[in-house]
């Protein structure tokens, strides 16, 4: 079963990514892409929504069904996923696992958590007890964020 | 001016620690180069034609004499004696050890500096005004809304990763704008509301590169209070619809011109009526916090004008010359602002030695409270000078090389490093600047020229922003050969505009004589109030491509 860091532990997961829904098969710990479900509407332990899709398909979806809604990020540069974990958090109320998938890197984790993900499934060459050491962000910030949404001016004393 | 708290300087020292980490890691080879370069590119490190570069951000263009040294001092022990001061008020090395970098941003945290997102597809140094706070005409001091806009911006976790670099300046004067703003990703010009309310008039989409761009107007006003919420939905927007398959296509610029201003503005109203009136709304006490940084210092109640002022100008010819060209009027009465220019022959535009950074240093704590700015057109300022001092800054100004007195004028060249140094560059551009401080070193003839803007860019990427020269220069490769493309009519004021392509390019040895030519037909052809940018707008293109190339017989 496939490892990933999530809440700030290594854990192995039987939820399964499923990139490609006529390849694989889809029961309730699948992930399967937002477009199909919301097409098929499947039981299933969640969706994942792939960069250039944005989160406005989901403003009319009950996400409570859902254990967990992926993101990926087609290579780290793209950061389009920074956006759509926040809007899930902070628009659409979410409180479920946000998780990274693909291609992002260890170093870009103080800035996903900030956003909003609370797990990574990282590419599999990835050492993830290394990875651990960066999971964190700098121990101060200017800006609000999803965990504490007042920015700097109103906690500075 | 700001002044880290120790919750400021910590971030900067966790970045730092942060920074060292990870260049380990890439040294031991647990990074690999893919990876490291956007977190290198993140903190200002380029890899160059021979060496790094690394560009540290003087936000807003503020630098304490304390600073300048620490600089000097830099550029001394792990560069190789000067550095290079840029259009965007940041300061660059040209030759540190990728190994010594770490200890380098460690040194400059310990004067309150760092090269946090100077380069990389992340929101770049805020910049402003060089003479902000210090002349009369101004709505407001912009610099504690750039501080603010610095705050918000680094290490913003959701912006870290756009789809190319994004750049803000900010303009707070009617009469001028000094910032260039408007070929700016974001433009932001401070003003009041009818109620005396301060807000923002928002330009967006500007910028140069391959596709120049003057930006549209987004909001006439945004209030002080919303400028946070609002440029969150403005890159909120762009992170997610700005293009990512094609790097010459990605600036903000080109989402705005593909889905047009008024969808754009659409697409950004609805984002921000989810933001406005949230936590980031910035409350007064924040404006009054940091505007208590930016108080005026402790002036002399002085006259304009001195007598000792006046006998130096009616005596010395170069006094008077100095005095006209690199001074600017002051607010505060007895009071001047000065321009230590960069433009010395024989030296690269923008580049200032150790020693020089030290005197400058020195000069600020003699005759300037001990702070400089440093200037889009890559001079140095010294803003609060007493004008009974005037003859003396002018004497040391001299004897250190700061003393040219061409601001503003022909050989007041802005111009990017260029082949000697870049690895992007298709050209050398110092050759160039170096030409024409030799073909127009007759400073009558210059004065005679007056204001004209030129700007000399290496390549496409236009670091020295040929497309709102006046009088642009570009660097181009043709079948392995350097050429250079003359552009003409750009400006980068509140008139501005994009130059056009004056025709085929040159060879590097005909640039300075093509230019005497093109300065021929202004001069034959100007009214008398006409800066060179009016009678090229009044008389078009045809004569100056007429006498640029016209056979010799």
């Amino acid at each position: 079963m496939p490892k990933l860091i999530k809440n700030g532990e290594i854990v192995t997961t039987s939820q399964e990514w499923v990139q490609d829904v006529e390849q694989q098969t889809i029961d309730s710990n699948s992930i399967v892409p937002m477009q199909f479900w919301l097409e098929n509407k499947p039981t299933v332990a969640g969706i994942w929504i792939d960069a250039g899709e944005g989160t406005e398909a989901l403003a009319d979806v009950d996400l409570t069904q859902f254990d967990v809604i992926a993101v990926h990020f087609p290579a780290f540069a793209d950061g389009r996923g920074f956006s759509y974990a926040r809007l899930l958090r902070e628009r659409l109320g979410y409180t479920g696992d946000v998780r990274a998938v693909g291609g992002f890197i260890p170093d870009q984790l103080g800035y996903l958590l900030r956003v909003g993900f609370s797990s990574f499934l990282f590419a599999p060459e990835v050492d993830l007890e290394k990875a651990l050491k960066l999971h964190k962000p700098f121990s101060i910030a200017y800006q609000g964020d999803v965990h504490d949404p007042r920015p700097l001016f109103l906690r500075r004393s | 001016m700001y002044q880290y708290d120790a919750i400021d300087q910590q971030l900067v020292e966790e970045r730092v620690a942060q920074f060292r980490d990870q260049t380990q890691r890439y040294l031991n080879k647990e990074l690999s180069e893919a990876e490291f370069l956007p977190l290198r590119l993140q903190n200002g490190l380029y890899v160059q034609r021979y060496a790094p570069m690394l560009r540290v951000a003087i936000p807003y263009g503020m630098l304490s004499s304390d600073q300048l040294r620490k600089l000097a001092d830099i550029s001394r022990r792990y560069d190789k004696g000067y550095g290079h001061f840029s259009t965007r008020q940041n300061l660059q090395f040209n030759w540190p050890k990728l190994e010594t970098v770490p200890d380098i941003l460690e040194e400059l945290a310990q004067v309150q500096m760092h090269a946090v997102q100077t380069s990389g597809n992340c929101i770049r140094n805020t910049t402003t005004d060089q003479y902000a706070g210090v002349i009369a005409d101004e709505v407001v001091d912009p610099r504690p809304y750039c501080e603010l806009i610095r705050q918000w911006s680094t290490f913003h976790p959701e912006f870290a990763f756009l789809p190319r670099k994004f750049k803000i300046a900010v303009n707070a004067t009617e009469s001028a704008d000094r910032a260039a703003t408007q070929v700016h990703d974001i433009g932001l010009h401070i003003k009041k509301d009818a109620d005396g309310n301060i807000g923002f008039k928002v330009i967006v989409g500007g910028g140069l590169g391959r596709t120049p761009m003057v930006g549209e107007v987004i909001s006439e006003f945004v209030p002080r209070a919303d400028l946070l919420t609002y440029l969150d939905a403005i890159i909120r927007v762009y992170n997610q619809h700005g293009r990512r398959d094609n790097k010459y296509k990605a600036r903000i610029k080109i989402l705005v011109k593909a889905l047009g201003i008024d969808e754009f503005r659409r697409r950004v109203d609805a984002e921000w009526a989810h933001l406005r009136g949230k936590e980031s709304t910035v409350p007064m006490s924040e404006f009054e916090r940091l505007q208590g940084f930016f108080t005026a210092p402790a002036y002399e109640a002085l006259a304009d004008q001195p007598d000792s002022l006046q006998e130096k100008l009616a005596q010395s010819p170069g006094f008077a010359r100095w005095f006209e060209r690199n001074t600017f009027a002051h607010k505060q009465a007895g009071y001047r602002i000065v321009t230590l220019t960069l433009k010395k022959a024989g030296q690269a535009p923008g580049d200032a030695t150790a020693e020089q950074m030290d005197k400058a240093a020195e000069m600020a704590d003699r005759y300037s409270f001990g702070e400089l700015r440093v200037s889009h057109e890559q001079n140095l300022v010294l803003a609060d000078v007493r004008q009974d001092q005037l003859v003396e800054v002018w004497e040391a100004a001299k004897e250190y090389g700061f003393a040219t007195p061409t601001l503003g004028l022909l050989t007041d060249m802005i111009c990017c490093p260029g082949g000697d140094y870049c690895a992007l560059a298709n050209a050398k551009s110092i050759p160039i600047a170096e030409q024409v401080q030799n073909a127009f070193a007759d400073l009558d003839y210059l004065y005679d020229i007056g204001d004209v803007d030129l700007n000399i860019s290496g390549c496409m990427n236009a670091c020295g922003h040929h497309h709102v020269g006046n009088i642009g220069i570009l660097g181009v490769d043709k079948k392995g050969e350097e050429f250079y493309q003359i552009s003409l009519g750009g400006a980068s004021g509140h008139d501005a505009s994009i130059g056009k392509i004056l025709g085929p390019s040159f060879a590097q040895e005909d640039i300075a004589g093509v230019l005497q030519k093109i300065i021929g037909v202004y001069i034959a052809n100007r009214t008398e109030e006409e800066r060179f940018i009016d009678t090229y707008r009044r008389i078009g293109m045809a004569p100056f491509k007429e006498a640029a190339y016209a056979k010799v017989n």
